[in-house]
């Protein structure tokens, strides 16, 4: 039986500083080692300062997770020599000798593909800075740090060994990306915002931890290798050794780490610079009223209070974005009509954040398109170029519709002329059209064509085979 | 008889806090001198008392805000190209 | 002009005229240039900025601006305390070049209540250490007795003070390191409650039980300065609320009435010399005199706190210092050319002898293998300690010893490593529980100091000044030979 745990560590990107002091969290567009201070950089002297928002999203995703939260909560220092780490500790919560839990979740549980993932701990620790590598060669490499990133706020989120294989692992990581994102705590897109290791063991051996993985894609591909790898090491009766190993991007495959690894003597001790915070009912109470509602109720609302179809609920509830327009744009009668817009239309043109940011796309147009289609005033082949353009400049519908001449032409007398003026183009067409069904869908095209998509096609083609004599 | 805490083990923790320690006897000694001193501890009968802490509330930490720090802090750091602090080679 | 004069008197001073700031910081400078050479209390002198500061304090008096509370008052500062542009050593080789880039809060306040810092104080290396000889820019002597040492790890302090090269000064303790050269160079040294005042700049030794501290000539002095340095700092989330108080008011009250414990494990005749002994029981019949009633009281603890003490401290120490790397900041030496882990145990080769075994003792004691025998031990001691002083001071109202167990030794004279750790026995206690304590200069034997400690309950730092006061009223002391 395969067995596969994760760690994954998640940066809190919707608070506004790190989790010391008052340093921007996000650090993504600042020059090298500009987003610091005494305290991020562990200048002599300098005190780390508890974020209060950094507790509280903290405890948020515990809660979402099903985990116990205690009343008290600790920090440790973890110490090891590093030049990513400015204070060569890292402040991070532990379960020592000696101490009851003290970091900010135990005892979890999510359902991934109807299996229960058990999460076995939940904390809050900061991010070190990162290292850069100048140089040409080898040997005129330069190890540069930059810190801006050092201090940021991270949860680490360890599950027990409860995937079977690397599918499941995908699905899971999707699934939290989601629920990270609803809770509002953190946009997992985010260059680096999520990481996550691995530990794989088969059939009850040996445990190996992978290390060094830059994306969920990644991650999947390295379970995958090591499962194979293990497997092989096994059908040859040759022992797994439990080791931790490293993920070569380059040749895709795992490689074992320096045993320096394993050697780590971390000396864990509480942070008495930073107080136990009392962790009340109170707080979580009101933290969860507050609570963003969970994407599974979010689907079951959108089923059962505006009819839309599972499938598509499902779709629109996990995506925070898109069920954020469509909140905004609904009136609940156009509702079926908007999730149906945004999930067969408007995803595929969005499907990137940089796309997003750039979209000029609002709730109103989305309400004002529904409104045209279901009173004719616009065709569904008319309405994808208007979003198109739309997306583009942001102008109200009526100006594009006039703009690109999209009004749906459904009167009768116009559409008759424009079919006679087909039938005499396409005479071959309009003779073969009788005999052959086919010929009169090439003929609805033309009238298509012509009206540049106006055409109401129903029509066209009722009248058509009224024009051409044939059965309707 | 106390074993005695052996020059390897010294060795060994002197690497893992960076401290080079030439002089190995005159440290050796008197850190042995001292961690003998420690054995006091186990006098003292404290194997069942618990650890307790005072914690402070919510309310008394820091609030979630953006506040750029306000000099250049490179200028009292030892910078590489007034950006980036070097490290040396990691092996 | 006397230099001897209190902070108190030299406020009175300036505010009825009898000399101008610039006169008494002048003077000043003169003394501390013609002792310097003998004494080094000093690591740096802020000679120029003080007489330019003096003269603008000067001015706003003459123009009835609003002066600070401190008006120009010299106080030097540990150079263990961050004083922004300039260099804070530690006085440690690792942090030569080291330039603050921000004040301590302490110092901050001092300031902005017009104190004018004269210099940064010589001290342990890192404050590590019970007698400044272990500075790694040369020790420091006793103004009493140049042969002999004038405590630490704040000995610059206690010396700049006792020597009268300025009116005041801000030490730190983690073990005894304000009250321990207060005692030997007889000044008046105070440990305020843990949490009283802002560690924010005090560069760590073993924070969860640092403190910055006055060193004073008077108590009424380090009631003074307790009032201008201690609340809460929203840059340090370790200070508590001490609702207000004005460590001057009712400092004369007296101690009658008042239940004293006699702390037996500190008192002993094996613990302590004869001399410091017989002050002692001196001490009480004072105590007794002024109307406070003694007893003898026992804490099983104690035998065990300074091991505890040394444990706990080692391993916070050997955390704290481990950014001093010289990657970022610390003196110059080029990284070019070398591999990581090579370049840093070069680069912390500059750490001292002292500083080198807490570090290995630190890396030793937390360590998986060990943790349980002594280092989750000594943490359960101090938990004890603690519990073992609630009823205590349910029923006394301070508890008392001699502040170090034998009187100021010759320079060299303490080579023993569990000698030198129990020169801390009294003083641990405090430092653990995080109670107030202070002590006081109460006899001159032999020409050299001895302290008496007095100690108090949790943030009962006003009334610790009191019974200070009280026993400090019937003392009556020489002047320091220097």
């Amino acid at each position: 039986m395969t067995m596969i745990g994760l760690e994954i560590h998640c940066q809190l990107t919707k608070l506004e500083s790190k989790l010391f002091c008052s340093c921007k969290a996000d650090y993504r567009e600042f020059e090298p080692n500009t987003n610091i201070c005494p305290i991020c950089m562990g200048i002599p002297g300098s005190l780390p300062l508890l974020n209060k928002k950094a507790v509280e999203k903290a405890t948020l995703i515990a809660m979402a997770l099903d985990c116990d939260t205690p009343p008290q909560i600790a920090f440790f220092r973890k110490n090891y020599f590093y030049p990513d780490l400015p204070k060569n500790f890292q402040i991070t919560q532990l379960n020592a000798d000696g101490y009851d839990k003290t970091s900010i979740g135990w005892e979890g549980k999510i359902t991934v593909d109807n299996k229960k993932i058990r999460i076995r701990r939940i904390q809050l620790e900061e991010d070190p800075g990162r290292l850069i590598y100048e140089g040409a060669t080898e040997r005129t490499k330069v190890t540069l740090v930059d810190y801006n990133r050092a201090g940021t706020p991270l949860v680490e989120i360890v599950t027990e060994p409860d995937f079977e294989n690397p599918h499941h692992v995908r699905n899971f990581l999707n699934i939290l990306s989601d629920l990270l994102e609803n809770l509002d705590v953190s946009d997992p897109g985010l260059d680096g915002a999520m990481r996550a290791d691995a530990n794989v063991s088969i059939e009850g051996g040996s445990k190996v931890e992978i290390k060094n993985i830059n994306s969920f894609h990644d991650l999947e591909k390295a379970v995958h290798f090591e499962i194979t790898r293990q497997q092989s090491l096994a059908e040859r009766k040759i022992e797994i050794i439990q080791e931790t190993r490293h993920w070569d991007d380059r040749r895709k495959i795992t490689v074992s780490a320096r045993t320096k690894e394993e050697e780590e003597e971390y000396r864990y001790h509480l942070e008495a610079d930073v107080p136990w915070v009392n962790i009340g009912s109170k707080i979580k109470n009101e933290l969860q009223v507050h609570m963003p509602e969970s994407i599974s109720i979010k689907k079951e609302r959108y089923v059962s209070k505006y009819g839309i179809a599972l499938q598509v609920a499902d779709v629109l509830a996990s995506d925070k974005y898109f069920s954020e327009l469509f909140e905004k744009a609904n009136n609940e009668t156009n509702a079926k009509d908007i999730a149906n817009m945004i999930t067969t239309d408007i995803m595929g043109l969005l499907d990137t954040r940089e796309k997003r940011e750039i979209s000029k796309l609002e709730a109103g147009h989305l309400s004002d398109l529904a409104e045209s289609i279901r009173s004719n005033k616009i065709t569904r082949a008319s309405a994808k170029l208007a979003l198109d353009e739309i997306i583009k400049n942001g102008k109200p519908l009526s100006q594009i519709m006039e703009d690109l001449n999209l009004g749906h032409i459904s009167d009768e007398s116009t559409l008759s002329d424009i079919i006679v003026q087909v039938l005499s183009e396409e005479g071959k067409a309009a003779k073969d059209a009788k005999q052959n069904p086919e010929i009169v869908n090439f003929l609805v095209g033309k009238v298509m064509q012509k009206t540049h998509g106006k055409a109401d096609p129903e029509l066209t083609l009722t009248l058509l085979k009224k024009n051409l004599g044939i059965e309707l | 008889m106390k074993n005695l805490v052996t020059e390897e083990e010294i060795a060994q923790v002197a690497k893992l806090m960076k401290i080079e320690i030439e002089d190995h006897s005159e440290h050796l000694e008197k850190v042995q001198k001292m961690l003998q001193y420690f054995d006091i501890l186990d006098e003292a009968n404290v194997e069942s008392e618990k650890l307790e802490y005072v914690g402070i509330e919510m309310d008394e930490l820091r609030d979630d805000r953006y506040t750029p720090y306000d000099k250049k802090l490179l200028k009292f750091l030892k910078t590489y190209k007034e950006k980036y602090i070097k490290a040396p080679k990691l092996s | 002009m006397n230099l001897s004069i209190s902070a108190l008197d030299y406020q009175t001073s300036i505010k009825n005229g009898d000399f101008t700031v610039e006169e008494f910081i002048s003077k000043s400078i003169e003394k501390i240039n013609s002792v310097e050479d003998s004494l080094h209390a000093f690591l740096l002198r802020l000679n120029d900025l003080a007489l330019e500061k003096a003269k603008e304090i000067d001015h706003k008096i003459k123009s009835n601006q609003n002066v600070g509370k401190c008006f120009g008052m010299p106080i030097s500062v540990k150079d263990n305390i961050c004083v922004a542009g300039y260099r804070t050593t530690c006085a440690s080789k690792v942090l030569e070049d080291f330039i603050a880039p921000y004040t301590a809060t302490a110092v901050d306040r001092l300031q902005s209540e017009d104190a004018i810092i004269i210099g940064k104080t010589n001290l342990d290396e890192f404050a590590m250490g019970i007698s400044t000889e272990y500075s790694a820019y040369g020790e420091s002597k006793n103004p009493w007795n140049t042969d002999y040492v004038p405590g630490g790890s704040s000995g610059g302090s206690a010396v700049s003070v006792s020597a009268n090269e300025c009116v005041a000064s801000l030490g730190s303790d983690t073990g005894g390191s304000i009250r321990n050269p207060a005692s030997f160079c007889s000044v008046v040294g105070l440990k305020p409650t843990y949490g009283l005042v802002s560690r924010y700049g005090l560069i760590s030794y073993a924070n969860s039980m640092d403190q910055i501290g006055p060193l004073t000539k008077t108590v009424e002095d380090s009631a003074f300065l307790l009032n201008i340095i201690s609340g809460i700092d929203p840059n340090d989330n370790t200070t508590r609320d001490e609702k207000n108080q004005d460590y001057l008011k009712n400092i004369d009250v007296g101690i009658e009435g008042k239940k004293i414990g006699i702390v037996s494990e500190m008192t002993s005749s094996e613990v302590l010399s004869d001399e410091v002994l017989r002050s002692t029981k001196d001490a009480i019949k004072t105590f007794e005199g002024i109307g406070a009633n003694c007893e003898n009281i026992e804490l099983p603890m104690v035998p065990y706190a300074v091991a505890a003490y040394y444990t706990i401290t080692s391993t916070e120490a050997g955390s704290n210092l481990a950014r001093y790397d010289n990657i970022r900041y610390g003196y110059d030496f080029d990284s070019e050319g070398f591999e990581f882990n090579s370049y840093i145990s070069q680069a912390r080769n500059k750490l001292g002898p002292e500083v080198k075994r807490r570090m290995i003792l630190g890396g030793f004691v937390p360590s998986a293998g060990h943790a349980g025998k002594y280092f989750l031990k000594a943490l359960k001691i101090k938990s004890k300690l603690i519990s073992e002083l609630k009823p205590i001071f349910d029923k006394f109202d301070f508890l008392i010893s001699p502040t170090v167990p034998i009187q100021p030794f010759k320079f060299g004279e303490i080579q023993d490593p569990v000698q030198f750790m129990k020169i801390d026995y009294n003083t641990v206690t405090s430092n653990l529980t995080g109670k107030p304590a202070i002590s006081v200069p109460y006899k001159i034997v032999n020409g050299l100091p001895i302290g008496i400690q007095i100690m108090a309950d949790s943030f009962k730092d006003h009334s610790l000044l009191q019974a200070a006061y009280a026993l400090e009223k019937t003392v009556e002391l020489p002047e320091v030979p220097i």
